[in-house]
This record gives structure tokens, C-alpha cells and sequence, in this order.
């Protein structure tokens, strides 16, 4: 008898045990002492060893400072999304982690990232040394998101000014003289000098080298708002891709491909994407963002960096993309968090790493300035990344709406246009009142969060 | 047992029979208890893990929830949204679709399982190969068939060129990228389904076959009349957890065309209420669409079950 109910009363304890482990949300135990040195922190991130090894040097420095101990979780690029979510949902938020500008208001308004705006001011650290578009990302009024005068929500993990760069060695052997890095190249000319560099180099009848071969969901931007056209008005709640404007600039980048027959066609970028064809010195003109930087010095070819050919009004434009490190709501030392919210950011020793690394450019205004007057840098013109964020640049036409699926319904079906089997201004007209709806409901939902909570 | 030997002790006032009767009734007692823990176990596995979740699905997609905070009930609106929405219905088409591959693969599955129960040379060694894709992992599988899909380096089109065939860049291409992944699949799924039906096709009593073969039936008489009726109950399995499975499709799509393929020519059901429900975190949206999923498969598996009632019958 007794060996039974020993029996049974494991088996319980066994059932008991499994019930509380999918109830048991996982949160540490209270730390009963006050000192700094109980507590511990919990950053998520994604990214590289580059990464890694630049946090790892600023964390250092944050437990040596404060004597908070820092746990750091990182993940793969395509699971973090996921992960957070997951973490959300199981009441084990960490507490500092990454965040999206696209995703920012609906963690806001479910009540998940904190509101650091105090906080950070009282930190010490210099607000505006920081690049005003990083920070202002990730502010958040409660209607309008990107304005200098929302709650804080977040810093920027980085800035990322999506640049154009030419292949400086193809140029010079084809005697083309090389673009102004100062004025912007018109599109003709652009064209033109592509199709001077689309040429068959070996003479076996196929064509292996070519002007450029961009890509549409990262180059129209750029194209699109040089022609004076954009993808929503103002104040973000009517799709403007119908105006003529927007249709001559994507009939403009299909013309590429089917008419003036500077780049890779489908089938040839198919096989090796252009990416793979600039890095391997076939193609005249590609995108340089800073992330690219440290790849791309070590190519067998020289290369620049100049303002986007420009459209019909004649100014260069593109986009800059950021993430943000922002903090949990429920995090148990919100000073703490915020504090290392502010090493990750704007640690001068952390963001040398970072950009010695070649994998961004500083966060910081003063260092930015020194590094890109630094004479033997390469690439030789990096002050136009700096341009770009204090200039030119802009948000993605996503990046402040609550959630990107009207954006992306824009590219779902526009192979018939890329291919020349439909023009730019019928796809753009059917396209409009589908992204239209989409973009009414992101605003609906935006609405019915913001009045919950 | 100790319980007897406990119980003779301590009931020492009472006659032998009482005795013996109260002893088999804690017996019972004790055995009742185990076997309720037994029954409990899988009881609570069903209430906690399949209708706690099915009530709670039911009702997220009632609501508006993006997965992190508080749902808002909204009725039947994501209902009436979900038969408006193009994408659900390509997705829903093309999950339908991938199905074309189960009665092609059940075809030559049998096929092979007919030619692999002959005594032929290297048949343990055939039986295995066939078997290999079916334990294999399928991110794995789904990523070396999406290089031998690639366009101009992959390995199908180099062996079209052989014959003079200039393949299409088959994922890129609306007309070729269901195709391509119902032949990845049918390959995947062949060897299982092979040796279910290689384990029928042996349990098929060899005195049925001398009996028809001295009623002078010849060998394709006897497949059709013996073989394929005695296997029946394996096609029926196999076509109800086929269409099941098919129904969720999702691993193969989601590596081999990240993006639902070229104009969504791709997508499946569940892939869509993937990116609804972690891209665009609209959970009570895709719950909703998973319901429906979940309410179609469940009715057209009742229809087969009725359908093979009608059509079953047993030999004594």
C-alpha cells in the first residue's frame, strides 16, 4: 500500500507539475536586495557577429559603470519577429529589445513598449547629438508617428541612409568621365551612360555586363519621389500611387529592363540575382547602404558613392531605414533599461565598433561629421550617407503606419509591369482602391487601439 | 498483495466472508482510482490542449486582436471580410490545387508497391531509397528542390536540355510553380504510402488468389478484383489524411517561395493565415480563416467516411 500511493502521488505530482509549467509564465523570482549588483537585465536582439561583438563591448562597459548584469538573447534575422511576439504573448517580454518603426505603434497601444521619454532626459545623454530622424522615429503622439514632439519610445539602434554607388573601376575603362558626387545625375543621362556600359566584354554574342539591375521594392522609392510623386498624402490616410507622377516613375524603372535594355533581363537576374552580379564587377550602377560597406571594400573593384539620378524635379531622393532598441513595459528596472537603451545607442566606444566594423555609420552628429571627413576612407565620398540622413532622405512610405500590408500589396502583382506586358498607369490604377482599403483599415485599427488603451 | 494482507490484520472482529468481501472491495477501490488517473490523464491532454484551444480560436475570431493586447469582440466580421478577400480565395484555390498530386501519387505509390512485393533483384535496397525522402526533413528537401528548380543552374532543366527542353524558370513562373511543388510533394509522400500498401498487399490471403487462378482469372483479373478491393481500406486511410494534410501545406511553400510565389500563384490557405496572423498581426483575422479551414476539412472528411460506408463490405 504504501509503495502505491508513493506511486500514485508522484503520478500527481508528475500531472501537477506539467499543468503549473504551462501556466508558469516564466519571470524571474524578486531579488530581495537593492543592489545593483542583484539585478539583471534582459536584451533581445538580432544581427551579426559585428553586431554582437559592438554590444558585447558596451554591455561590458554598462555592468562595469552600474553593476547591472546584462542577459543577452540574440536570434536570427527572420526569427525575432516571432520570437517577440512569442515572448509578448507568454508574459516574458525582455526587457530591452529591438523594435520595427512599422510595428512601434501597435506594441505602443497594447501596452507593451515603454514610454522612456523621462527617463532618457534624465540619463544625461545628449538628445540632439543623435540624428533628429533616428530619434523622432520613435516618437509616438498617439495619432501621428515620426513628429518631434511625440512621447519617446525608443532610440535608434542605427540610421541607415540607402545610398547609390557606381563602379568606379568599369566607368574608367570605358572612358566615361565619373558623375559629380555633389550634382545629381539626370535620368537621361543616367540612361545614357548605362547603356554606353551595357556591352558583351568577351565577344561571345551575350551580353555580360550592364548599366545597373535594381530592384523595384528598394529602388522605386527613390525614383518615385524625384518624379514628384509619393505613395500617400500627408497626413497618411489616402493612397496617392494613381498620380501621374507615380505611374511615369515605374513605367520609367520597367523602361530599364524592356526598352532601353540596361539591366539583367528577369531571366538573367533570375539566375544570379544583381546583387551578385554588381559584387562580381558586371553591373555600372547599384545601391551602396552602409550595412554594405564592409562587403563591398573587399570587392576586386573601386567604387563611390554619388546622389540618386534625379527625375523630373530634378532633386535626388531615398529612403533611410532604422531600427530602434526600445524597453518593456513591464521591465522591473525601468532606470536601468533606459539606461542601457542609451549605451546601446549612443555609446561612442560601442559605435566605433559598429562602424569600424563597416556595417553602419555612427549614431552620433559629432563622430558622424569627423568620420566622413576623414580623408582616406573608403568609399571616398561617405559624406553622402551623411546627406542623405540630414538632407534628402526620408521614411519608408510604411515605416509610420500602423502595420505595412497596404505597402506591400503594391508589389504583390507587378511582374506583368516589370516584364512590359502591362503599363505602369493601369497596374497603378487597379492597385490604388485595393491598397486604398487596406491603408482604411491600418488607420481603423490604429484608431480602435489608440481609444483602448 | 500487500492490500489482502493489511486488510487481514486490521478487520480481525469480522467472519471470513465479510472479510474476504471488504478485502476485493478495496481492491476494486484502489483499482478504480488507478483506472480513473489512467482515463484522466488523456481527458485533461483533450480539454486543456484541443477544446480549450479550439473555444478560444472560436472566439478570437470574433474579435479584432493584433496579439498583444486586448481583442475587441467585433461579431462576425472577419467572417464577412474573409469572402471578399481575393487572396483568400487564390490561397483557398491553390491549397485545392496541391491536392491534384494525392490521387497521382496514390497511383504510383501502389504502382511501386506492386513491383517492390515481386521477388526482384536489390528489392530491400529499392524499398529504402523509395522510403529515404519520407524521413528526411522537409525544410532540408524543400530547399535542395528549390536549386534544382532554379532556372538555368538547376538540375531538372539541365536534364531537359539533354533531351533538347528549355525549361522554364519553374518558381518564377505563375503556369509551373503549383506543378513544381505537387512533384516535390508526390515525391516526398511516395515511399510512405508505398509501404502502407505493401503491408496490404501481403495481408491479402494467397488462397483467394489460388481460387481465382484456378477459376481461370489472369493476373490483372486477379489485381482487379482481388488485390485492389482487399486494399481498400488503405486507400481510404491514406486519402483522408492526405487531403488533411494537404489541406495544410505549408513548409515547402513558405522556403520555396517566401513571398507566395510570383502574383500569389503559390500561396496556400495556412501560409496566408501565417503572414496575416505574425506579418500583419491580424490574429483574429487569421483565426478566423483557420476556423473555416478547420470546419471545411472536417466536413469533407465526413463526407468520405459516409461515402465509404456505402461502398465497404467484409468477407467472412
Amino acid at each position: 500500500m504504501k509503495r502505491n500511493r508513493l506511486i500514485a502521488s508522484a503520478a500527481c505530482a508528475a500531472i501537477a507539475g506539467a499543468l503549473t509549467l504551462t501556466a508558469c509564465s516564466g519571470g524571474d523570482s524578486d531579488s530581495n536586495g537593492d543592489s545593483n549588483a542583484d539585478k539583471e537585465i534582459t536584451f533581445m536582439f538580432r544581427g551579426g557577429p559585428d553586431e554582437k561583438a559592438a554590444y558585447e563591448t558596451a554591455i561590458a562597459k554598462y555592468t562595469a559603470d552600474t553593476g547591472v548584469k546584462v542577459k543577452v538573447i540574440v536570434t536570427d534575422a527572420d526569427q525575432y519577429a516571432t520570437k517577440l511576439q512569442a515572448a509578448v504573448a507568454g508574459n516574458n517580454v525582455p526587457d530591452v529589445f529591438y523594435i520595427e518603426q512599422a510595428s512601434l505603434q501597435s506594441y505602443v497601444s497594447s501596452g507593451v513598449l515603454m514610454d522612456i521619454t523621462d527617463e532618457v532626459a534624465a540619463s544625461g545623454i545628449d538628445l540632439d547629438n543623435i540624428w533628429p530622424y533616428g530619434v523622432d522615429s520613435y516618437r509616438f503622439d498617439g495619432t501621428l508617428q515620426g513628429t518631434p514632439d511625440g512621447a519617446l519610445y525608443g532610440l535608434p539602434k542605427d540610421v541607415g541612409p540607402f545610398s547609390f554607388g557606381y563602379n568606379k573601376t568599369m566607368l574608367e575603362a570605358a572612358g566615361i568621365p565619373l558623375p559629380d558626387p555633389e550634382i545629381p545625375l539626370s535620368w537621361d543621362d543616367f540612361v545614357d551612360i548605362s547603356k554606353q556600359l551595357t556591352t558583351d566584354t568577351d565577344g561571345d554574342g551575350a551580353i555580360d555586363q550592364w548599366g545597373t539591375g535594381l530592384n523595384v521594392q528598394w529602388n522605386l522609392q527613390s525614383m518615385v519621389w524625384s518624379n514628384g510623386g509619393d505613395w500617400t498624402n500627408e497626413d497618411r490616410t489616402k493612397v496617392t500611387v494613381d498620380t501621374p507622377e507615380f505611374a511615369e516613375a515605374l513605367q520609367q524603372f520597367a523602361d530599364l529592363t524592356n526598352v532601353d535594355k540596361v539591366t539583367p533581363s528577369a531571366s538573367d537576374a533570375a539566375t544570379l540575382d544583381t546583387y551578385q552580379r554588381w559584387m562580381a564587377g558586371e553591373i555600372g550602377f547599384f545601391p551602396v547602404g552602409p550595412w554594405d560597406v564592409s562587403t563591398y571594400n573587399k570587392l576586386d573593384f573601386d567604387y563611390d558613392l554619388i546622389p540618386w539620378p534625379a527625375l523630373s524635379t530634378g532633386q535626388s531622393a531615398t529612403w533611410i531605414g532604422s531600427l530602434g532598441i526600445g524597453v518593456s513595459e513591464t521591465t522591473k528596472y525601468p532606470e536601468d533599461a533606459v539606461k542601457l537603451v542609451t549605451y546601446l545607442s549612443a555609446d561612442p566606444a560601442a559605435q566605433e565598433t559598429l562602424v569600424a566594423a563597416g556595417v553602419q555609420i555612427p549614431n552620433l552628429i559629432d563622430m558622424a561629421e569627423t568620420w566622413a571627413a576623414k580623408p582616406d576612407s573608403t568609399p571616398a565620398n561617405n559624406q553622402e550617407f551623411l546627406d542623405i540622413v540630414q538632407d534628402y532622405g526620408r521614411a519608408m512610405p510604411a515605416a509610420f503606419t500602423y502595420g505595412a500590408e497596404w505597402y506591400d500589396e503594391l508589389w504583390t502583382n507587378i511582374q506583368p509591369v516589370l516584364d512590359g506586358k502591362q503599363t505602369a498607369a493601369d497596374y497603378l490604377a487597379e492597385e490604388q482602391p485595393k491598397m486604398q482599403a487596406l491603408l482604411d483599415e491600418s488607420n481603423g485599427t490604429a484608431e480602435q487601439a489608440a481609444a483602448g488603451s | 498483495m500487500t492490500t489482502t494482507a493489511e486488510s487481514t490484520t486490521t478487520g480481525s472482529g469480522l467472519t471470513s466472508e465479510q472479510r474476504a468481501k471488504q478485502a476485493s472491495r478495496r481492491l476494486h477501490r484502489s483499482e478504480h482510482r488507478w483506472a480513473l488517473a489512467f482515463v484522466a490523464a488523456p481527458i485533461v491532454g483533450f480539454l486543456l490542449f484541443t477544446l480549450y484551444p479550439i473555444c478560444f480560436a472560436v472566439y478570437t475570431s470574433l474579435t479584432s486582436w493584433n496579439g498583444l493586447g486586448p481583442k475587441t469582440f467585433v461579431g462576425l466580421d472577419n467572417y464577412v471580410t474573409l469572402f471578399g478577400d481575393e487572396y483568400f480565395r487564390i490561397s483557398m484555390y491553390n491549397t485545392f490545387f496541391y491536392m491534384i498530386g494525392i490521387p497521382i501519387g496514390l497511383a504510383l505509390s501502389l504502382l511501386l508497391a506492386l513491383a517492390l512485393n515481386r521477388k526482384i533483384v536489390g528489392r530491400t535496397t529499392f524499398r529504402t531509397i523509395y522510403y529515404v525522402p519520407v524521413i528526411s526533413s522537409l525544410a532540408a528537401i524543400a530547399i535542395v528542390w528549390q536549386f534544382a528548380y532554379n532556372g538555368d543552374f538547376g538540375l531538372i532543366n539541365q536534364v531537359l536540355a539533354w533531351f533538347g527542353i528549355d525549361g522554364p524558370d519553374w518558381l518564377q513562373n505563375t503556369a509551373t510553380v503549383k506543378p513544381a511543388i505537387i512533384i516535390m510533394a508526390i515525391w516526398k509522400g511516395l515511399g510512405y504510402s508505398m509501404l502502407l500498401y505493401l503491408a496490404a498487399i501481403q495481408g491479402v490471403p494467397a488462397s483467394l488468389h489460388e481460387a481465382a487462378a484456378l477459376d481461370g482469372a489472369n493476373s490483372f483479373q486477379r489485381l482487379r478484383n482481388i488485390t485492389l478491393p482487399m486494399v481498400r481500406p488503405v486507400t481510404f486511410f491514406l486519402v483522408v489524411t492526405n487531403i488533411i494534410a494537404g489541406s495544410q501545406i505549408f513548409t515547402e511553400i513558405n522556403i520555396m517561395t517566401p513571398n507566395g510565389g510570383p502574383e500569389f500563384s503559390s500561396a496556400s490557405i495556412v501560409w496566408y493565415i501565417v503572414r496575416k496572423a505574425f506579418k500583419y498581426q491580424q490574429v483574429g483575422y487569421a483565426t478566423a480563416m483557420a476556423v473555416v479551414l478547420g470546419v471545411l476539412v472536417f466536413v469533407i472528411t465526413l463526407i468520405q467516411f459516409r461515402l465509404n460506408r456505402r461502398n465497404s463490405f467484409s468477407i467472412d
